[in-house]
Parts: structure tokens; C-alpha cells; sequence
């Protein structure tokens, strides 16, 4: 199996540490950025004896460039202004004859969070081949993470409860079910847990949870990072159950969860079951949408002609057996087969 | 496969082509051929871009193999992929544009007017005005992560030392790298040295969009930044681009016709809005994150926003994961009809945002509706409900659908056989709705419009329409009436001011003439229960006349 390549990305001024070829661990540090901090203005007109609309005109550096405190900023004949501060020039003002420098802060790592083998390096990303599996949700939020995968729920439409969430799960990324309430969401951040892996969950209690995010984030205090990916759609959702089975045999084994990237992978893993549209008849498949969104079954038949949905819109529609045993017309665009991998 | 007619093929196919338009989520294909003399379009059908080229093949073979020689039946798929396409497509992804000037409302709107017309995204707007630090605003720059990078400012006789700030702010992000993009300077013609001075050689001088205090010309901004999107990210071409044919498209049929011609076209991903005067000057904006699936409709209040227009009583949870499962799979049908109603409803919501950024829509003759969400709405009157409830065109409007989504894959043909091509087959492309007549101005309780209606053999129809009342009358495609509206006191269809008396001809379709005197913006109930008792009431006034089947050329 090839290795899933993950693309971590640098944001300007960041300077990478390792080399093509290394191997990273999941919490290696791959490069080093000082971020710019609230600008200091240097009064410059005055000291260059110029009007404040010609000071920009007298810089000796460019806009973006990196100064070191006692670098000379600008020249007027014999005069100059000199930066107090390391950091970058973000120009002059023409309206108070001020220079802008933002100095830089201290120095912060860039982790990867995943382990693999440095594939690429260049100023906007470095590039890791993750040996693994990858999985691509549908949604998601927070940083990149990485711990144990472990299963807190014993069925794929099981909802993720509150008080399945305890102190053995901190530092792990959690599979939990159909659905999970904010409350559990922010328990399991408070407890430590590094991400959640979920089938479905309500909109509202995403949202709900991000803004007590946001809440505790402006407060302060708020420590570690956290990440969440949904698999499935948005609503009480439960997992494929060949997915979930995969996820049982998977767990113990380190997982890497990119939330606002939607990604997920599970290092050393065997490939999860693929999914592709357009099933046949004798397909295994899952229905997307409402009434049998997250439902899986067998497609026994396809009909023909174009069929309306209860919606009144005609579509290629397929009469599937659901795993509850009720059959079912579901238009076939709404439907993903699912298999083992060859 | 010219040349190639088949024997004992019911449609003679030697002269025939493929019009195909690549949606993010739905490709649509309509099989145009010379039929007894005359282009037609002969089928149409639409798969899921995912299912790919074949799958849709099959679908299109579908649809013709009642029509064919049985013994054509099974070599049907091989004879339509030989066929000669016209095809455009969603671009592969938006070109994204940092917009940095000095005033939102000004300069800004100018500028993100002209680069929205272009196909553009921005990701990320910066202006003086915008109440960010510094700081913030140097923070937001550096992780737009953009293609190119558009700055605008100060009238074309006058030197902004803002805008200079902003430049020097720009320059500071881009941290003197050339890779981050090309730098356009799209302000003060005066000041374009002293930006140049700040960015460097990569700054490229373009036309002001507001060159003065008056206003300005977007157009030539609006035809360099197209330039400028073909050049980085679609170097296969921008007339092949679905949002830009869409537009040329809908300057033919202008030209073509006569009318004055909108055309709007809802998508997955993009929505395109388009306004033609009759002789093909068109203007236009396309939304890059503007269509169905588009993760602007996820944001805090759309939900809300869009339950409260909706005549069944869902609620604001269901509609928000509704949304959001339609943004992570938008090539997913509604199954449901609450879900076909949350669909609707955001359709109609971006509709109405689009009319509002016109600034209303007045003036109009014909309105073209298209995208899935429109053309392949389950009913003609849940269309013509779609254009009316969100879009309000001011007047007496004919209304239409492009069903087979022709006019996107016609409108990438080059500028000498545009014309042509469209046409030949613009009867079959436009699906007739019929005329809509809507006013503003209405009083609660009084008489909007005194309304004659005379049809050659059918006598004369007097009818009078109530403020909030929605009327339809039956008027099949093809056929014309001649009307003539008695305005009530203060109520006006866009015209002359004191006009009481207007005539009008007006063509019929697949719902008939639409009497609407709903005001512009829809009068609605405060009371949630009061406001879904109107819309349904609305809807059922629509739906009422016909069981809803669609009218396809005879």
C-alpha cells in the first residue's frame, strides 16, 4: 500500500528543521516562527527634519523586510532612525511621519503531529508520507492532533455519552458514534482527550460547542489543543458498520487527526473499506440522505426509467434492502457503495 | 459523427452534437441534431459529475431509446460518445483574490464588484474603514493564501496617502516574495509609481473601477482580471468556463430576442448572475462560493433565516443539518419535501441576496432561471416561485428555464458561431414559464391592479387583484394575450412615475400569466403561524391551476 503524503503547511516566516528523507516522529518539531507582534511606531519626521508625507520616502528598507533592533530604517542626509526592536518593517506612515516595525515573538515550534518520513521541503510546506491509512470526512474542526485511537461507543449508531468520556481517554482521539452532544464535546476537552472521531452530529451542537470554545479561548486559560472530525453527515448519523468494524481492529494504534482539514490517519493501518458512487445491484451500500441518511443495505434492483422521491424529483433510483431488514426505493445518487478493500 | 446517419434511425443523427456542461456536482448533457430540417434538442439528461462520462452517456441513450430503431438500441452509448461536443465546465477551482483599499463602500465595492464579474473569490478584504488593528489586518493578510492580490484606492486626480499605507501593509505580507502573486493596482492613476515603488516590478497598473467621485468603468477592470484567471488558474481557456459562457449565452439570447435579458444560474458551487441590455452589453457578478453546496449557507443565522421563509414548519435545527449535508454532498438529491423545501429556500435566499445587490430588479424582460435547484425543480410552478419569491423582477416579465442547461455550453462557442448556434435550437432551450406582472407600492386591503386579459377567440377577463394576493392565470406555451393593468393609487410596476395605465403583450407557459401584488420586498407576517399560512397560500395560488407538469417543445 502507498504511503499517504500529509502537507503541513508553513505560514510565512516559519523556517523548517528537518531535511528530505528524516524520519518524524508524530510530535517532532518540524519548523521554528516568530509571529509579529503589536507594531511600535518610531517617530521619524522630526529626527529626519521632513515633512511627516516624505518620511516614507526616505526608508532604507523595504516593506515585509527583517530588522534587527539598531538597523538603520531611514536616511536623510546625515540623520537616521534606527529600528528598537527585532522584527519586520511594515512601512512609514505619510500622515504622522511615524515608521511601523511589528517586533517578533518567541520563538514557536510548528509539529507535525504525524510520523512518517519527510517526502519534500519548501518555504510554503513540508511534505510527510504517512504509512497508514487516510480517511476524509465531511466536516470538521480544530488543530492537528495525534494520540491512541480508542472506541468509547460498542455500536456504529451508539451516541457518544458524556460519561463515556473519563480520564483514561486523555491524550487519545476517541471514535465515538451517531451523535454528540456540546456538553460531551466540552467534557471530553476539558478531560484532555485530544479528538473525536464521530459519525454525525447536530449542527447546533457543533456550533454550540465552538462557541464555548471561542468563549474560554477569549477568557484564557484554555490549554491543549483539540480536533474533530464527522465521517458521515450532519444529524444523528451513525457509522457503516463494516467502517466501525475496521475502527474496532484499528484501535491501540496511533491516529492523526487534522480536524480543520478533515483528515484523519491511522498509522500502520490495514486501507478502510472504500466507498465509490454509483452502486450496482448485489452492492453493498449507505444512503446519504434523509429518511435513510447513514443506513446501510444491499441494492437488490434497479429500477427503471426515472422514478420521483417522496420530494417529487425524478431520479435513477435503486431498491435497497437495509440491514433492519424494510426495502426501500433511494435515488441512486444519494447512495455510495461500500466494499472491502482489493 | 457527421456523415454516419444510420440506417432506420428515428432521429437522423448525421448532423448532431453534444452539449455538455460539467457541474462541481451535476453534469447535465442535451443531444442537439437537424431533425426534418431543424435543430432540435433532441434529449437531455443529467448524472452526477462523479458517475463520470459514461454513466452520463448511458443516461442520454436512455432517453432516446424509445426513439431509435430497436436494432440501434444497444450501439446507442457508442454512437453519442463519436458525437462532436460543446462543453464547458465549473472551474476546477476559484481563483482567489486578496482585495486590500481603502474604503469598503467605494473603492472596495467597485473593486469586488469588477473581480466577483471576473469569476474571482476573494478571501480575504482589507480596507482602511474596516475597524482592525494593524495588526490584524497584517495578520490577515499573511494567511489569505491567494493567487493574486488587488489594491484600490483614491480617485484618479488625487494622491491617498492611505492607500499608500495599505500598500506598504500588502508589501509587508507578501514579504517581498514575487511568488505570492501578482500585485494589481487598481486606484489613483497618479499614484501608480509611488505603489510600484513599495511593491516592486510585479506590480501590474490597471484601470480605476472608480475613477472618480461620480463613479467609474469596472468593465475594463472586470476584462483584465478575467485576463488574469485564465492566465493562473485556468490556462485552458475562460470562454470554456461555465459562470463566463453562462454570461455570453445570456447576451446572445439578448441580441437574439430583443429583450432585455437576466439570466441566473444557481449552482453547487457557483452562482451567476447576468444582465443584458438588447443589443448583448452584459454585466454581471459571479459567486464563487455563491451556490447551493456553498459553506457561506452554514454560517451562524442562514438556517434561521431561511426556516422562517419556508411554508412548512420545519425547524431550525433540521434546516441547519440540511444545509450542511447539502454542502458536504451536493450532488445528494432531496429525498424528502422538507428537504426539497430547505433547498429551495436557500436558493431563494441567494436569489434574494442577488437582487439586493442590483440594488432591485426593474426593467427587465425576460428572466432566465437555471442550475438544478431551478431547472429541475420537480414542477414548473415551484420554478417560476423560485424566480419570483427571490429575484421580485419589477414589471411585466416573461419568465423562463434553460432545462437542459444549453446555454452555459452555447455560450462557450467561439464569438462567429455563438449566434448561430444559439439560434437554432433557442426554442428548445427555453422552457416558457410565462409572464409574471409584479408591483410595488401596495396598501393592505386595496385594489393593486385592475387587470384585462384578452386572448384572440377567448374574449376578455377582468380581474382585480388585492394587495399580498398572488394570481395566475392559465396561458399555455405558445400563445399570447394582450393585457392591460389599472394601477391603484401609489402602486407601480418600475415605470414613469403617475403611470395608472399599462398594456402589455405577454406569452404564455408551462404556469401562465402571474398577477403579483406581493410588493417589492414581500409583504410577510411578522408571526411565524400567520407568515406560513401566507406562503402556503402563496404556494398553493401557484400550484393551483395545473398539477404542475413541465411543457417541453412539441
Amino acid at each position: 500500500m502507498s504511503p499517504a503524503v500529509h502537507r503541513v503547511p508553513l505560514p510565512p516566516g516559519s523556517e523548517p528543521t528537518v531535511d528530505v528523507g528524516a524520519e518524524v516522529s508524530a510530535d517532532a518539531v518540524l519548523a521554528v516562527r516568530r509571529t509579529a507582534q503589536h507594531p511600535v511606531a518610531i517617530p521619524a519626521a522630526a529626527r529626519l527634519r521632513r515633512r511627516a508625507s516624505d518620511v516614507a520616502g526616505h526608508a532604507t528598507v523595504d516593506p515585509g523586510a527583517r530588522v534587527a533592533a539598531g538597523d538603520v530604517l531611514a536616511r536623510a542626509g546625515r540623520r537616521e532612525v534606527r529600528s528598537p526592536v527585532t522584527g519586520i518593517f511594515l512601512g512609514g506612515s505619510r500622515i504622522d511621519g511615524t515608521l511601523l516595525v511589528a517586533p517578533l515573538g518567541e520563538e514557536e515550534p510548528i509539529v507535525g503531529h504525524v510520523a512518517g518520513r519527510v517526502r519534500s521541503v519548501d518555504r510554503h510546506g513540508i511534505s510527510v508520507e504517512v504509512p497508514g491509512a487516510l480517511l476524509t470526512g465531511i466536516a470538521g474542526s480544530g488543530e492537528a492532533v495525534h494520540g491512541e485511537l480508542v472506541l468509547a461507543v460498542h455500536e456504529p449508531a451508539e451516541e457518544l455519552r458524556a460519561a463515556a468520556i473519563d480520564v483514561a481517554k486523555a491524550g487519545r482521539i476517541v471514535v465515538g458514534g451517531s451523535r454528540a452532544s456540546a456538553e460531551t464535546l466540552t467534557r471530553a476537552r476539558a478531560m484532555g482527550v485530544a479528538g473525536i472521531v464521530l459519525g454525525g452530529v447536530l449542527d447546533k451542537e457543533l456550533r454550540d460547542f465552538e462557541s464555548i470554545q471561542r468563549r474560554r479561548r477569549e477568557l484564557g486559560g484554555m490549554t491543549g489543543a483539540f480536533s474533530l472530525i464527522l465521517l458521515e453527515g450532519f444529524g444523528k448519523v451513525g457509522f457503516d458498520p463494516s467502517l466501525f468494524d475496521w475502527f474496532r481492529r484499528q484501535a491501540g494504534r496511533m491516529a492523526s487527526l487534522v480536524g480543520a482539514d478533515r483528515l484523519l490517519y491511522v498509522h500502520d493501518a490495514d486501507p478502510p473499506p472504500e466507498r465509490h458512487p454509483l452502486p450496482m445491484v448485489g452492492d453493498r451500500a449507505i444512503a446519504h440522505r434523509r429518511p435513510f441518511q447513514g443506513q446501510s443495505g444491499t441494492v437488490v434492483a434497479m429500477l427503471d426509467g426515472l422514478h420521483a422521491a417522496p420530494s417529487g424529483i425524478p431520479a435513477r433510483t435503486a431498491l435497497v434492502r437495509f440491514d433492519d431488514g424494510h426495502l426501500a426505493p433511494v435515488p441512486l445518487a444519494n447512495l455510495e457503495a461500500v466494499s472491502e478493500p482489493a | 459523427m457527421t456523415g454516419a446517419t444510420p440506417e432506420g434511425v428515428g432521429i437522423p443523427i448525421a448532423d448532431a452534437s453534444l452539449l455538455v456542461d460539467v457541474g462541481s456536482a451535476w453534469t447535465k448533457a442535451a443531444l442537439v441534431a437537424r431533425i426534418r430540417g431543424r435543430w432540435r434538442i433532441a434529449a437531455q439528461a443529467s448524472v452526477p459529475t462523479a458517475w463520470g462520462d459514461r454513466a452520463m452517456l448511458d443516461a442520454l441513450a436512455a432517453t432516446l431509446e424509445e426513439a431509435v430503431d430497436r436494432r440501434l438500441a444497444d450501439s446507442l452509448r457508442m454512437l453519442l460518445s463519436r458525437l462532436p461536443r460543446i462543453a464547458c465546465g465549473t472551474p476546477s477551482r476559484p481563483g482567489r483574490l486578496v482585495l486590500a483599499a481603502v474604503s469598503r463602500d467605494v473603492s472596495g465595492a467597485a473593486a469586488r464588484r469588477a473581480a466577483e464579474a471576473a469569476g474571482w473569490l476573494v478571501v480575504q478584504e482589507v480596507t482602511v474603514d474596516d475597524g482592525r488593528s494593524l495588526l490584524e489586518r497584517l495578520a490577515a493578510l499573511q494567511r489569505a493564501g491567494a493567487d493574486a492580490w488587488l489594491l484600490a484606492g483614491g480617485f484618479d486626480d488625487a494622491v491617498s496617502e492611505q492607500a499608500l499605507e495599505l500598500a506598504s501593509l500588502v508589501a509587508a505580507a507578501r514579504h517581498g516574495e514575487p511568488e505570492a502573486g501578482p500585485v494589481l493596482w487598481a486606484g489613483s492613476e497618479r499614484m501608480g509609481d509611488a505603489v510600484a515603488a513599495l511593491i516592486g516590478p510585479e506590480l501590474v497598473v490597471v484601470p480605476n473601477p472608480r475613477a472618480t467621485e461620480q463613479g467609474g468603468d469596472a468593465e475594463p477592470l472586470r476584462r483584465h482580471l478575467e485576463d488574469l484567471l485564465q492566465m493562473l488558474v485556468e490556462p485552458g481557456g475562460v470562454r470554456r468556463l461555465a459562470p463566463i459562457a453562462f454570461r455570453r449565452g445570456i447576451a446572445e439570447v439578448a441580441r437574439l430576442t430583443g429583450l432585455r435579458t437576466a439570466g441566473v444560474d444557481i449552482g453547487a458551487q457557483y452562482a451567476t448572475w447576468v444582465r443584458s441590455e438588447a443589443d448583448g452589453t452584459a454585466t454581471g457578478r459571479i459567486y464563487a462560493a455563491g451556490g447551493t453546496g456553498s459553506p457561506l449557507l452554514t454560517v451562524s443565522g442562514v438556517a434561521s433565516r431561511i426556516a422562517r421563509g419556508l411554508d412548512l414548519a420545519i425547524d431550525e435545527l433540521a434546516v441547519a443539518d440540511a444545509l450542511q449535508n447539502q454542502r458536504a454532498r451536493p450532488a445528494a438529491l432531496p429525498q424528502t419535501k422538507d428537504e426539497l423545501a430547505v433547498a429551495q429556500g436557500a436558493a431563494r435566499l441567494r436569489l434574494e441576496q442577488i437582487a439586493a445587490d442590483e440594488g432591485g430588479l426593474g426593467g427587465l424582460d425576460l428572466v432566465i432561471g437555471t442550475g438544478r435547484v431551478i431547472a429541475a425543480a420537480p414542477t414548473p410552478w415551484q420554478a417560476a416561485g423560485l424566480l419570483l419569491d427571490g429575484l421580485r423582477p419589477l414589471g411585466v416579465t416573461q419568465l423562463a428555464v434553460d432545462a437542459a442547461g444549453a446555454l452555459a455550453p452555447l455560450g462557450s462557442l467561439p464569438d462567429d458561431e455563438i449566434a448561430e448556434g444559439l439560434a437554432s435550437v433557442i426554442g428548445d432551450a427555453l422552457v416558457p414559464l410565462g409572464t409574471a406582472v409584479v408591483c410595488r407600492g401596495v396598501r393592505a386591503g386595496a385594489v393593486a391592479m385592475r387587470v384585462r386579459i384578452r386572448r384572440a377567440g377567448w374574449g376578455e377577463q377582468r380581474l382585480e387583484v388585492r394587495a399580498g394576493q398572488l394570481v395566475v392565470e392559465p396561458l399555455p406555451r405558445g400563445s399570447h394575450a394582450d393585457v392591460e393593468i389599472e394601477l391603484g393609487n401609489g402602486v407601480s410596476l418600475g415605470g414613469p412615475r403617475r403611470t395608472t395605465r399599462v398594456t402589455s403583450q405577454v406569452s404564455g407557459g408551462s404556469v401562465g400569466i402571474v398577477l403579483d401584488a406581493r410588493d417589492v420586498p414581500l409583504g410577510l407576517p411578522r408571526r411565524l403561524d400567520d407568515r406560513r399560512a401566507v406562503l402556503a397560500a402563496w404556494r398553493d395560488a401557484l400550484a393551483e391551476e395545473r398539477s404542475g407538469s413541465w411543457e417541453l417543445a412539441g
